[in-house]
């Protein structure tokens, strides 16, 4: 697995850029991440997308399907996508370090 | 603008759809459009369509592998500058057509066509067997069973004869799926060629809870074989063996439970199904051959047990009758009398609805 090293940080991803585990997870990932997923600067809606993302993930076990993502944020699909240009799974999911979204992506 | 990766959504595109499909028509094609009188095949390959307007159009059908390098397809475009005015289509059934709007030109295309060996073959109209819809196989997907285009390539070889002739009581359609994820035709094909495997998915316990979600896992499980299971201080799963029959749909959902197996996987032959409305209606295929080995690179058994069931098919049935309204009419029974094919217990539906595929009459043949 490659490594990479941001802020005296070591993570190890995959192929397509996801972490290799949630427990690895810190904000300066999210801060690495953002660039090559291109966002510019960081605000408190990115965030709170993130945190809806992460607090589903450890209370279920899955990432949240589209509909309670934008239902519980209060962002349309659209304005997710504005956010996070590759949308909620290859974006958000990414930066809040859940797994790689699986199925006939 | 050139992409500048540091700001990704500068001068971006987006939303703009396929281009409009008349955008392409030739313009014999886009003058007749809705017009059309009726048509005939004047022989195999090829086809004409009559206007209202007294318009002609000639079709030459050619066979293509589907995939295919750049070069290839230049060649297809030079031969559509040379003939066709820069004009093709493709077919439904990944054939290529070649139109010209003038009975003089039908000829020197053809002549051309057939110059070129037999990299355009000139079929797949009519009662034949046409192009095989498939999949990508060890090409390039990650849950097959079997490889798709090395298969299409033995049937096909095997079966040419058929593709450039109408000597069948009906059209056949053969299609192939490299897992039963049925990508494609083969749930409703004459003649279906399907990757199954024969062992259960390996449970990698280290690797389970960081790369899958394990609700989903679990619920991707037909028969309900997994159960969450704790491993040391892991999250994973446990499946039980006796319920799990193999479909590899909980390995598409987590890459850390991978199914597939050199010995174990194979090819089940599926047969009766069709799309059209025509006498009939539609029909789903139904389970011939529960499993063959994977025999690259020719896979002989696949070919010669598809090619019986072409034989027997061919001088059985009836005009027009394709291989299920066949089947259907001298029952499943004779089928398997008739193709030699050996009937086995893997042949009883015992899924959920299992119950309507058993026959409640005393009505059979001995
Ligand atoms: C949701 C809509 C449609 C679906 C799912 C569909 C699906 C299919 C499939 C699966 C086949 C292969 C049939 C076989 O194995 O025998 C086929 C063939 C074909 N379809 Fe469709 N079809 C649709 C709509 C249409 C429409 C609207 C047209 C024409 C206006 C069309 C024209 C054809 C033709 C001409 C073929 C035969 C091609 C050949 O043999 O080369 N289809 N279609
Ligand atoms: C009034 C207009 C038309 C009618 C009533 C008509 C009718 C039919 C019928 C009944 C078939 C089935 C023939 C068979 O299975 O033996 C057929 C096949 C076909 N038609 Fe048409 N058609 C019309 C116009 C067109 C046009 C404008 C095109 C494209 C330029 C077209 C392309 C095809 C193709 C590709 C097939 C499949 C031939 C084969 O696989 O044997 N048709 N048509
Ligand atoms: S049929 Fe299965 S293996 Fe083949 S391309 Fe589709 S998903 Fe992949
Ligand atoms: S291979 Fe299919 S039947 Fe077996 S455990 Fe996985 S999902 Fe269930």
């Amino acid at each position: 697995m490659p490594q990479v090293e941001y802020k005296g940080k070591v993570f190890d991803v995959d192929e397509d850029g996801f972490i290799d585990s949630f427990d690895k997870w810190c904000p300066e990932w999210v801060d690495y991440v953002k660039e090559s997923e291109g966002i510019q600067e960081l605000t408190e809606e990115h965030w709170k997308v993130i945190h809806v993302l992460q607090d589903y993930y450890k209370k279920h076990g899955i990432a949240p399907m589209v509909r309670i993502l934008t239902k519980v944020t209060g962002f349309k699909l659209k304005y997710i996508y504005e956010l996070f240009p590759s949308g909620p799974g290859k974006g958000a999911c990414k930066m809040a370090g859940l797994p790689k979204p699986t199925g006939c992506v | 603008m050139p992409f500048d990766p540091n700001d990704i959504m500068k001068d971006r595109i987006t939303d703009i759809g396929p281009p409009k499909y008349d955008n392409f028509f030739p313009p014999y094609i886009k003058e007749n459009y809705g017009k059309w009188k009726y048509h005939e095949i004047l022989e195999p390959g090829v086809l004409v369509h009559v206007a209202e307007t007294g318009a002609e159009v000639y079709t030459v059908r050619t066979g293509a592998p589907r995939l295919m390098s750049v070069d290839y397809i230049r060649e297809v475009c030079e031969i559509a500058d040379k003939h066709c005015g820069g004009y093709v289509r493709w077919t439904t059934r990944n054939n290529i057509e070649f139109m010209v709007d003038d009975k003089s030109k039908l000829q020197p295309l053809i002549d051309d066509l057939r110059s070129r060996g037999n990299w355009f073959p000139m079929g797949g109209t009519g009662a034949s067997v046409t192009n095989i819809v498939h999949t990508q196989g060890w090409v390039h997907c990650h849950t097959p069973a079997i490889d798709a285009s090395g298969i299409v390539k033995s049937v096909m070889d095997e079966l040419f004869d058929y593709f450039g002739s109408h000597k069948l009581p009906a059209q056949v359609r053969i299609s192939l799926a490299c897992c039963l994820n049925m990508c494609g035709a083969v749930h409703c094909s004459d003649i279906a060629i399907l990757g199954v495997h024969r062992k259960p998915p390996f449970v990698e316990h280290d690797r389970v809870q960081n790369v899958c979600e394990i609700p989903l896992v679990i619920a991707a499980c037909p028969t309900a074989a997994i159960k969450p299971k704790k491993v040391g201080d892991r999250k994973s799963v446990e499946i039980n063996q006796n319920r799990c029959m193999f479909c590899g749909n909980c390995y598409t959902m987590c890459p850390a439970l991978p199914i597939a197996d050199g010995d174990g996987d194979g090819i089940a032959l599926w047969v009766g199904g069709k799309v059209s409305n025509s006498r009939t209606a539609p029909k789903f295929s139904k389970l011939a051959v529960p499993y063959i080995p994977n025999e690259p690179p020719r896979w002989p058994t696949v070919v010669q047990t598809i090619k019986k069931i072409v034989e027997v098919y061919a001088s059985d049935a009836r005009r027009y009758e394709r291989i299920g309204e066949w089947i259907e009419r001298i029952g499943w029974e004779r089928f398997f009398e008739k193709t030699g094919l050996e009937f086995r217990h893997e042949h009883i539906d015992d899924y959920r609805l299992a119950m309507t595929t058993w026959r409640t009459t005393t009505q059979f043949k001995f």
